[in-house]
């Protein structure tokens, strides 16, 4: 209410003042006033949120169904480093390879994954973790890994670990319907 | 005629079954799945060059393909004695089928159950301690014993300790989550001393703490060094031994200045040499009678001489100073 009050306020003050240039016609210099639309802020949240479906059969994973305000309270963080600590170093490389892990992995096992990319740093090492869907063969699977394995240590220097977990279906990771 | 020619092509077709496999090639999506599934485990396609009825065949209407049997979780099987520190032996992110606990995590509205382990993103985020079992860091201890040396029997008790080994030094090392070791802050050494280990004289302690200034903690006793202007840890640590030598030496050192220090540049009242003391001394050569007047008299008159001086007056101190006068010269009353 008050960004309202305040949005109001500011367009009458520019309106009063642009009446007040154009009666005063005797005034040489024209301030290079342009009209413009102020309005209140729009506080809208809409990042990491579902809305709920007309039939509510939406599927959520209990990563989607807790929105980002959440985070340390009733879900952890996707990923895990000392970047954030006090003095912590790299802090913009971490958060730029982490992108990077993610949409590789993402694209190497395509349709594959049924959860977020978990990421979790210990010293040099990077641990991925992920569930994804049975439906690979095990040499399949076994290529993947090792690819995804290798090409990430050679492109990050430090050793790469994926950690991951299957299940039958992406049903099985659906916490609820909205 | 045309008719009979196209049964004969149509035969000829038929000779060449393998040629079906090959034409199934994928067209689309499904055709390509429906192949892997037929093949069973499906490590490669292969190419069936003996007629086979229901490779070759086209069929109508739905195939139903069996998939690869999924074993159950071996945590189903484990024995209740199992060596657990040999099936999780290093940090991994948690697994649920090989670990035999009923975990669930998750927040869920009050009465219902959390979600189990399975297919649970949340205890995959956690960092756990699966690997630091107490028989796992017993097994791991036992290993590094052999590299370990004994502690001296003679260093019993930390005075000897202290005696022994006066200078303590500290340094930090820093471990982040990056491929990088360097971290600025491991460059900083910090000496610390207690400075009754140097025995020096009042002369050279006063000199030293001139020096030191806020370095000296009076309370404990304890000198501070802290040094970290170089870039590495083992030249800062080689700077504050090297201002520690250079203090003590400089501290020895009586320069010639210093013996025009008079009673009035005194930082605080030193009975021995002062004014007072000769006062005393001439008194008491006038007064043979006191001559042989207790050395434990002077000695509390210089005491509560000095204490008067340097802690301030008060009436109990002028009633100290006035007791100890009368001691000092015979007065009754």
């Amino acid at each position: 209410m008050a960004a309202i009050l305040s949005g109001l306020f500011y367009s009458s003050d520019v309106y009063l003042s642009l009446s007040s240039v154009q009666s005063t016609d005797k005034v040489a210099v024209v301030p290079q006033l342009r009209q413009f639309h102020a309005s209140a802020a729009c506080c809208k949240v809409q990042s990491g949120r579902y809305k709920i479906s007309p039939k509510r059969d939406k599927a959520l994973t209990y990563e989607m169904a807790n929105p980002p305000h959440f985070i340390a309270h009733r879900k952890s963080w996707n990923s895990w480093d000392t970047t954030s600590l006090l003095e912590g170093q790299r802090a913009a490389e971490t958060s730029v390879e982490d992108v990077f892990i993610r949409r590789f992995v993402s694209g190497t096992w395509h349709d594959q994954l049924c959860s977020e990319i978990i990421i979790k740093r210990q010293h040099n090492l990077i641990r991925i973790a992920g569930i994804i869907k049975q439906g690979l063969a095990a040499r399949k699977m076994y290529f993947l890994i090792g690819y995804t394995e290798e090409l990430l240590s050679n492109w990050l220097q430090c050793p790469v670990k994926l950690e991951l977990q299957t299940v039958e279906n992406k049903e099985a990771t659906v916490f609820k319907y909205i | 005629m045309s008719a009979i020619v196209n049964l004969r092509v149509f035969r000829n077709f038929q000779q060449f079954v393998s040629i079906r496999p090959i034409s199934n090639y994928p067209t689309s999506f499904r055709k390509n799945e429906e192949i892997q599934k037929v093949d069973g485990d499906d490590e490669f396609r292969s190419l069936d060059l003996s007629p086979n009825k229901s490779l070759n065949m086209r069929s109508y209407g739905r195939k139903v393909y069996k998939r690869a049997a999924v074993h159950p979780p071996r945590s189903n099987k484990m024995p209740t004695d199992q060596d657990w520190p040999s099936v999780w032996p290093v940090a991994r992110s948690f697994h649920p089928a090989s670990v035999p606990l009923p975990l669930h995590q998750g927040w869920v509205v009050p009465g219902a159950t959390p979600p189990g382990k399975f297919a649970n993103a949340e205890l995959m985020k956690i960092p756990n301690f699966l690997h630091l079992t107490p028989p796992a860091i017993e097994r791991q201890c036992q290993a590094l014993k052999k590299f370990c040396t004994e502690w001296p029997k003679e260093l019993n008790t930390n005075e000897k300790i202290e005696n022994h080994f006066p200078i303590t030094i500290t340094t930090s090392d820093y471990l982040h989550s990056s491929p990088s070791l360097r971290d600025a802050r491991a460059r900083i050494v910090t000496l610390q001393l207690k400075l009754s280990s140097l025995k020096l004289d009042s002369h050279a302690k006063d000199k030293l703490l001139r020096l030191v200034k806020e370095r000296y903690n009076p309370e404990t006793d304890v000198l501070t060094i802290v040094s970290e202007r170089c870039p590495l840890r083992k030249q800062n640590l080689d700077y504050a031994m090297y201002l520690l030598n250079v203090l003590i030496s400089e501290s020895w050192k009586t320069e010639p200045w210093e013996n025009e220090k008079c009673e009035a540049d005194m930082e605080k009242y030193v009975w021995e040499g002062s004014q007072s003391q000769r006062t005393v001394e001439q008194l008491l050569q006038r007064m043979p009678d006191r001559e042989k007047a207790m050395p434990e008299v002077i000695e509390q008159y210089a005491r509560n001489v000095t204490r008067f001086h340097n802690e301030g007056e008060d009436a109990e101190k002028i009633s100290d100073y006035k007791e100890s006068v009368k001691k000092l010269l015979g007065l009754q009353a």
